[in-house]
Parts: structure tokens; sequence; C-alpha cells
């Protein structure tokens, strides 16, 4: 079984820090880490291979220190990794991503039987570019997968989704995303890390590589423009009171007075 | 172009599989009814299913304009591959300037394989929309960055420009019995078999929590600092009559259970007060909580950014506080019922 696992390398968001005056992300001193939902969904694909023989190749789109990413990826066990880097690239809504990541899955070969992806990330969080990746590909999707069989050309699929837990199927090749729940992620060996560093599992791939026109992808190819990035705003009356616990229960009883959460004391015998 | 003012220019995604939990249909025609103003057109909701009139009734009922109804037994089950097809049809046919789904678990799925079809953008989760004044192009308002940003995203070109919305950040309009909409059946056409099959579905049992609607939410982080300590919000909230949320280091500690989150990865919240103890302020949380109507906070650090965003702040120990506003609260509801 073919198996290919779309990854992004992330900044590792609790650490993100803003710089308000130009409205960007601080990257310096900012760690990068394989998005955590597709880490489960290598662990998962992984998983899979043990069962049922087969390859596992990982992909990412990204800046060439994404190449990163890919060396963990095949560290945890992967067979090979695709680079997907252009400066042409840069500043891709999901529809441009999943385009370029469509073209390169196409010059795969053999052609994957299974296409996994996280279901979303942690810093665009948009989770579309596994269904558009689906789209162009023409493959069955199911989003948010938490647990997965293979029998044959069989795949049969619990998620869960609105409150429902939803047992689907379909025949290979599709793609599914894989939700939370799905694989618990272990940790690497140094055996594992250093095996990360061997030059032949990357395959780097560009514009050119591709063959496709660069009014396709990155910024140009993109339908939505980001106009402004800002804080979200504060609009609030901002009162601190400190003091002895009994100010602070006194001030906010009577708070709650004032909104008529509470009577006025005695007020209501 | 007759024909396709007649069915529109702002199109909802109808949503209905857990209508009486979900309400964010209902919040997009009440929103897109406001950008229908601005830009001069009707408000359309869209429903593909199979014996659906009542939801049509409902749609109405609530101010759509328009409710354009594919009603089939092979659409009894939400089908990405069939809905995509069938909206393909409709929005080539009809040419809607704005498509809306509610960023629910199929809303997240369905849209964007219906975006790439169509070649257009598409934005995710969004917190609020607006028409901007200057280019016409409808405003759409995305966290980014773990909610640490909001990026104000438009769509110059491609049409429909397509956003997803959460749940809860716009307030639907009332239940008006005498409201009066069309009720369209627009032409399907044929429908190939989908290559997912739905086996069988089950509703996932969990105890239900209504925080969309509650009047008063009393939220704990884990600066309220041990489970036994946040047991008092509950009992707190027990007294106001109002419920608990929480934020995700609490969800992740065991604190409380996933349906209390509150925040970006969780519900979106409008509450008449929101009490929230012993959270620093992180925009995560904070994007969650923005639409209560009065919020008290209570920590110990005085720089925490929550204060900022509090109307009133009490600086002190949750350990302290949380056990004497529980008796002044016994004391004062004891008496005034």
């Amino acid at each position: 079984m073919e198996i290919l696992v779309c990854i992004k390398q992330v900044p590792d968001v609790p650490t993100i820090r803003i710089d308000r005056r130009r409205m960007t992300i601080i990257r310096e001193g900012v760690e990068s880490i394989i998005n955590p939902l597709d880490d489960v969904a290598l662990e998962a694909a992984l998983d899979l291979r043990a069962r049922e023989g087969g390859r596992v190749r990982v992909m990412t789109m990204g800046p060439p220190q994404s190449e990163a990413a890919l060396r963990e990826a095949v560290a945890m066990g992967a067979d090979q990794g695709f680079l997907l880097s252009d400066p042409a690239f840069a500043g891709a809504d999901t529809l441009a991503t999943s385009h370029v990541l469509a073209r390169a899955v196409s010059l795969l070969k053999p052609f994957p039987d299974l296409i996994m992806c996280g279901m979303q990330t942690i810093d665009s969080d948009t989770g579309q570019v596994g269904p558009q990746l689906a789209e162009e590909l023409d493959l069955p999707q199911i989003c948010g997968v938490i647990d997965i069989r293979v029998q044959g050309r069989t795949l049969r699929a619990m998620r869960l989704s609105d409150g429902f837990l939803d047992t689907m199927e379909t025949v290979l090749p599709a793609l599914v995303t894989v939700g939370q729940g799905l694989h618990p992620v272990s940790d690497l060996s140094l055996a594992a890390l250093e095996r990360a560093f061997s030059e032949k599992d990357i395959v780097r791939w560009g514009l050119d590589d591709l063959g496709l026109p660069p009014g396709e992808v990155g910024l140009e190819g993109s339908a939505t423009r980001v106009r402004r990035l800002y804080p979200p705003r504060p609009r609030r009356r901002g009162e601190c009171v400190s003091g002895s616990p009994e100010t602070l229960v006194d001030r906010f009883i009577r708070e709650l007075e004032s909104l008529s959460i509470l009577g006025e004391e005695h007020g209501g015998e | 172009m007759a024909v396709n003012r007649e069915m529109g220019k702002i199109w909802i995604f109808g949503d209905y599989r857990n209508y009486f939990q979900n309400r964010v249909t209902l919040q997009l025609i009440s929103r897109g009814k406001d950008l229908a103003g601005v830009i001069g057109s009707e408000t359309a909701v869209i429903l593909l299913g199979h014996d659906v009139h009542q939801y049509a009734m409902e749609y109405v009922a609530h101010g759509a304009d328009l409710v354009m109804v594919a009603d089939r037994p092979e659409l009894k089950e939400y089908q990405v591959e069939t809905y995509t097809a069938i909206l393909e049809r409709w929005v080539r046919a009809f040419e809607p300037e704005i498509f809306l789904a509610g960023a629910t678990s199929f809303g997240r799925e369905f849209f964007p394989r219906l975006a790439k079809r169509l070649g257009t953008g598409l934005s995710a989760d969004c917190v609020d929309l607006d028409i901007d004044p200057e280019s016409g192009l409808l405003l759409q308002t995305a966290p980014s960055f773990g909610g640490e940003l909001l990026a104000g995203v438009v769509t110059p070109a491609s049409r429909p420009q397509m956003a997803t919305v959460h749940p809860g950040v716009f307030q639907e309009l009332p239940h008006d019995a005498g409201a009066v909409g069309r009720i369209v059946y627009p032409e399907v056409g044929d429908l190939a078999p989908p290559r997912v099959r739905l086996l069988h579905s089950r509703r996932q049992e969990t105890h239900t929590v209504h925080l969309e609607d509650a009047a008063i939410i009393v939220a704990g982080g884990r600066g309220v600092g041990s489970r036994e300590q946040f047991r008092l919000l509950f009992e707190l909230a027990d007294l106001l009559e109002g419920e608990v949320g929480a934020t995700r280091p609490v969800i992740l500690s065991g604190w409380a259970r996933p349906e209390r989150l509150l925040g970006q990865t969780g519900m979106s919240v409008k509450p008449r007060l929101l009490i929230t103890v012993g959270t620093s302020g992180a925009l995560q949380y904070t994007t969650g909580i923005e639409g209560a109507e009065t919020i008290i906070a209570i920590d110990r650090d005085p720089e925490a950014p929550i204060f900022k965003m509090a109307d009133l702040g009490l600086v002190g120990d949750a350990k302290v506080l949380l056990p004497l506003l529980r008796e002044a609260l016994r004391k004062r509801v004891a008496t005034s019922r």
C-alpha cells in the first residue's frame, strides 16, 4: 500500500510573539514543529504500513527550512520526503497550496492509494487544504477520522462530526484528514534521529519541476488577499480594583446588583 | 441577469443536522440580512435533504427572504460529493455574490471542496463579516495564529465570496410565525452515486451544555488552582443559574469536560455576564468571550491582559475569593428567592 502524508511545518503557537508595531509574527527564537495533527497522521500511516506493507512518503510545501520537518518524518520512519519549495510558492492561500500539492502528487509514481493530512494546522487553522487537494485530484474524502481500517481496496473509517459518530466506507484511492485521538505520538529514538540526516531520502521540487505557470501558485494563484492583520481590540470599561478580600467581594456583589442580576439587598423579601 | 437577482446575492447553507443545538444557520441569516441591506439584495438559504419542509419554514420564520430547496430521498444524509455537485450547478446558474456556511464539522469539510471546484476563495471560521465601504467587498475577519491575531480577508476577483463562520458570533432573529418568504425548488439534475458511503451514524452521548444560550457564564482557567477549586465555579454558576466555561488548559487538565471549552477552538459566547477566574487572557481564549455584554475578571496578577478586556477587574487570589463569593451569593440568593 502506497501512503502519502502531507505535512506542514508550523511555529510552535504557544511560544509565538507578535511585533505589535509591524503586525507580524516574530519568527526569531520561535521553535518550528511538525503540525501536531500531521504528526498524528504520520504515526497512523506508519501503523497502516506495519499492518498492510508498502511505503509511506511525506510531502510538504514551504520555505527551504521546512526540510527539517521532512527529516523528522523520515526519522519517525517515513520512506521518503518531498519538499516543494520555490520563492514563487510564497503567500499562497489554500486554493494555491492545494494546487501545488495536487500537481506534485500527480507526478508521484506510483500514485498513492491513500493520502493522509492532519485535519487542521495550529497556525492558520483552516482545515481546507485536505478537502481541496481531494477535489483537485478527484478523490473521495473523509475528514476528521479517528479510526481507519483497510481491507483490500476498501477503506473504512470512523469520525466524529457535529456530535455524531459516523462510520464511513470508500474505495481507494482516497484522501482522509486525521482528527484528534487517532494515534498517540511516540518519542523519537536517537538512532532514528541520526537516520534523518541521510541525503537521499529527500526530493526537492521547485516551480519548473512541477511545470506550473507562476500565475497559478503563491500569492498570484490565490483567490483571497489578507488586507490587514491586527490584534483583537479591547472595548471595555477596564475598571480595576485591589484591596482586601472583603472589599473585592463587596464590589462584586454591587456589580451584580447594578446589572440587576441580584436584586437590591432585602428588596426581594 | 434578472433571474440571478431573483435568487438573491447572499446565500447561506442550511445546516440543520443538529438543529436544536446548532443555531449557526439562523445566526447567519440574521447577519446575511444586515449585509443584504448594504448591497441591496435578498438573503437566500440553501436547503438540501429529504422531507426538510419544516426547516424551510423555520428559516423563513427566522428571516430568510428565500429558501432554495432540493428535496430527494438520496439527499437524506449529508454527502460532501453530492452536495458539492448540486451547489456547483446552482452557483453557476444563479451567480450569488456571497455564500456562507457555519463552521460546523460538515461546513468545514464540504465548503472547501465547493470553493475549490468553483475556483474561488474561502476563509475559515470567521468571527465577523462586513461589507467594506470602499470596495463593496465582503470583509471576512478570520482568526490567525491561534487567535493571537485577526486577519481581515477579502476575495477581490473570484465569485462567490465564501466563508465559514464560527457558531455563536452573531445573534439570531426571533422566530416570527407571520414572516413571509418564498420557497423555491430549482432543478437539481442527475446525481452520480457518492463514492463515500455512510454505513451508520450514532449520536454521541454527551452531557448537553448550553453555553451558547446561557445568560450568565462562570469561566475558569488554570489560575483557579486545582480541580477542587474549579468545582467552586460550578457552585457559583448554580447560584447564579448560569453555566460553566473553561479554557483549553483546564480541559487538558481534565478539570472540565471538552464541551465547556471557550475560545478559538471552542465556543464563542454572548452572555449578559461573564465572570472569568484565573484566566490570564490569552487571545486564543478571549476571542471566545468578546461577545459578552459585561465581563468581570478575577486574577492574582494585576498585569494580566485579561483586565484590559474586562469591565470590572478584581485583583485577588481565586483560592481566597471563591469561597467568600460563594458565601456572599448564598446569603443573597437565600434572601431574594
